[in-house]
């Protein structure tokens, strides 16, 4: 599960049957977005028209963008996506004009300030055309898009984690300011091509960023959708607020022409671009916006959950990830299109130059080697460094996934808190050791898991662990099978509900218990907890079924449908 | 059942997930297991359960930390 609420749409939910009928399921990106259905609509449109089927670019070609550009963002998620879609598409070799556009996508999903006019026409010298240019550009945007929106709402990858590997760091020369529009573009009618008389009705003008993709009529009529979905509704977030978290992420992107045209529209709807005490109110929300666009890494459920505390709802965070995606999106097209402004700006952002890890031979790309995105990198730097304080940010990250880890295993609270002083003093000596080739989190559960399984093997009378004959799924039968209610969550109220499933796990025999503590409570990837608890991959996907199983029987009583929905 | 775990951690191929998905369609009980074992997955992971509150928390990392800073 992701960060935020989630609600059942249903199988038949118009976009994800549309969805699923182009992949074959329903990428969880999506499915963690139930709480703004208007929103899943504008995206499925967007992923149709420019991802899924064979245009100027292959499927594969698109595909291929996605993940160089996910795999370069270091997004774990994105890139097992596509990265799955490639595997099932087949791959044929890459050739140098595609390492050209891949290299293209690279540079302007990563450093769009430093895209030039060269590098299109650099394209062009490859045998790319304006159309494959214009779609590369909407898939890089679009793989933009989908890293910051499945890392601000907590995607769960839909597939067995794919690790990616660390890159190299690469230098881009500051480009000369130089004039675009970079594409050729057709003359489509102000009055009656539908998208720009929307864009005209609601901003006053047709902005050049959506003249510029005229050899797409069918996408821009979907981001004329997104825009009406995303940034026009008042529902949720105001349509002032969405402006500043566009203004907020554009100017953090060093986007002058999407500053320079929101600006322009907050002036034309009246709202002062001054600080005022809604914008105070806000500060939040725009750090959210900033960090999350910029620096995906650093971001997580700790900043969502900063956001609830600020009273923010469910709702209103998602639409503001949502907003920082379609922010990125627009930002990459006005740098690989080279859109000129429609209005002088007040204030031109230009890039200085930097450094940042990412891959650059062509060899890197597809591989499926390890990169560890690690949140905890910097106070593990700092611990290791000598600061001692450091190490108490780890035990409050962690604390309660070591927790739970030693729960699992030991069936017991008590216990389990004295073990959970064990495993982090264990950590604090070990720390020296810990190279960061697996993720501190990863690190830390392992640990506890060792500690856990040490006390066990302990005890006078053991209860055991380990496998007492193969997991046959013929010796568990099913036996409740009555239909739950709609929305069992509402039954009861959180600490009941909280105790239920205590209970029904603490009386899970101990193989199972655990592996669905690390899984399903945990979140651990297969792998991950199959390395903590030293099972194979199949014995833990059995164990896990199984655990699940036993668990949905126990509960099943208190959730089948009783008289009027009351539990029987 | 595998096939439905595996489902059910979306990891079965595209055409197999559409075989199922007819299936489930069609077949009752399994529609049945496989939506009840899904809100039990959903349960369990939103329940919050096994959280140690900040009480219980505090006086633990204290413990530590004090062992860290004086060995």
């Amino acid at each position: 599960m992701g960060y935020l609420r989630e609600t059942e749409l249903g199988l038949s939910f118009p976009s994800f049957a549309a969805v699923r009928e182009q992949l074959g399921f329903v990428p969880n990106v999506l499915r963690a977005q139930t709480l703004l259905p208007r929103v899943i609509d504008a995206e499925a449109r967007i992923l149709a028209t420019i991802l899924f089927h064979d245009q100027a670019l292959s499927r594969i070609q698109k595909e291929r963008i996605a993940l160089t550009v996910a795999v370069a963002s270091r997004n774990q998620y994105c890139a097992t996506l596509h990265d799955q879609m490639l595997s099932l598409l087949g791959a044929p070799e890459i050739s140098p004009a595609e390492t050209a556009l891949l290299d293209f996508a690279l540079k302007l999903g990563l450093h769009g300030p430093f895209i030039s006019k060269e590098d299109v026409t650099g394209l062009f010298e490859h045998g790319w055309n304006d159309e494959s240019v214009l779609e590369a550009v909407l898939v890089t945007a679009l793989a933009c898009f989908l890293c910051t929106l499945s890392t601000g709402v907590g995607a769960v990858p839909d597939f067995e984690r794919k690790q990616i590997p660390a890159g190299n760091p690469l230098h881009f020369q500051v480009p000369e300011a130089s004039s675009g529009p970079y594409l050729r573009a057709v003359e489509l009618s102000p009055d009656r091509f539908a998208p720009f008389v929307f864009f005209r009705e609601n901003f006053g003008f047709i902005p050049n960023l959506y003249r510029a993709q005229t050899l797409r009529p069918d996408v821009l009529g979907a981001e004329a959708g997104a825009i009406g979905a995303v940034l026009l509704t008042e529902d949720v977030l105001t349509r002032v607020q969405k402006e500043r978290i566009l203004l907020a992420v554009s100017a953090a992107n060093l986007n002058t022409y999407c500053v320079a045209v929101h600006s322009e529209i907050l002036r034309v709807i009246g709202v002062s671009t001054e600080n005022s005490a809604q914008a105070a109110a806000d500060h939040h929300l725009l750090n959210f916006a900033s960090k999350l666009a910029t620096r995906p890494s650093e971001t997580g459920r700790e900043d969502i959950e900063l956001l609830r505390q600020h009273g923010f709802a469910e709702e209103q965070i998602l639409e503001a990830v949502v907003m920082t995606a379609l922010t990125n999106f627009l930002n990459t097209l006005q740098m690989g299109l080279g859109v000129n402004p429609d209005f002088a700006p007040d204030r031109v952002f230009r890039p200085t130059l930097f450094e940042k890890e990412h891959l650059l031979a062509a060899d890197q790309r597809h591989t499926n080697e390890a990169l560890v995105v690690d949140p905890d990198a910097e106070p593990v730097a700092r611990v290791q460094a000598g600061d001692l304080d450091a190490f108490e940010v780890l035990i409050n990250r962690h604390s309660q996934r070591v927790y739970r880890t030693l729960v699992g295993i030991l069936g017991n609270p008590e216990e389990a808190r004295d073990a959970m002083q064990d495993t982090f003093l264990k950590a604090f000596q070990h720390l020296g050791d810990f190279q960061g080739r697996s993720k501190f989190s990863t690190w830390v559960v392992s640990i506890a898991s060792n500690t856990g399984l040490q006390r066990l093997r302990e005890r006078k009378h053991t209860e055991s662990l380990d496998d007492d004959g193969p997991e046959s799924e013929e010796s568990f039968r099913p036996r409740q099978i009555r239909a739950w209610t709609d929305d069992p969550e509402q039954l009861y109220v959180k600490s009941e509900m909280r105790s239920l499933v205590e209970s029904s796990v603490m009386k899970l025999p101990g193989k199972y218990r655990v592996v669905l503590v690390l899984r399903d409570m945990e979140q651990l990837s297969t792998e991950e907890a199959a390395a903590a608890l030293g099972l194979g991959i199949p014995a833990l996907k059995a164990r896990l079924l199984r655990g699940r199983l036993m668990l949905r029987e126990a509960l099943a009583p208190h959730f089948t449908g009783g008289v009027m929905g009351v539990p029987s | 059942m595998t096939e439905i775990g595996n489902y059910l951690e979306g990891d079965v191929a595209a055409e197999v997930r559409q075989q199922l998905e007819n299936h489930l369609s069609h077949c009752q009980t399994c529609q049945v297991l496989y939506d009840s074992t899904r809100k039990t997955l959903k349960i369990v992971t939103d329940s919050g359960s096994f959280d140690l509150p900040d009480a219980a928390l505090k006086p633990i990392t204290a413990k530590i930390m004090a062992r860290i800073r004086n060995p």
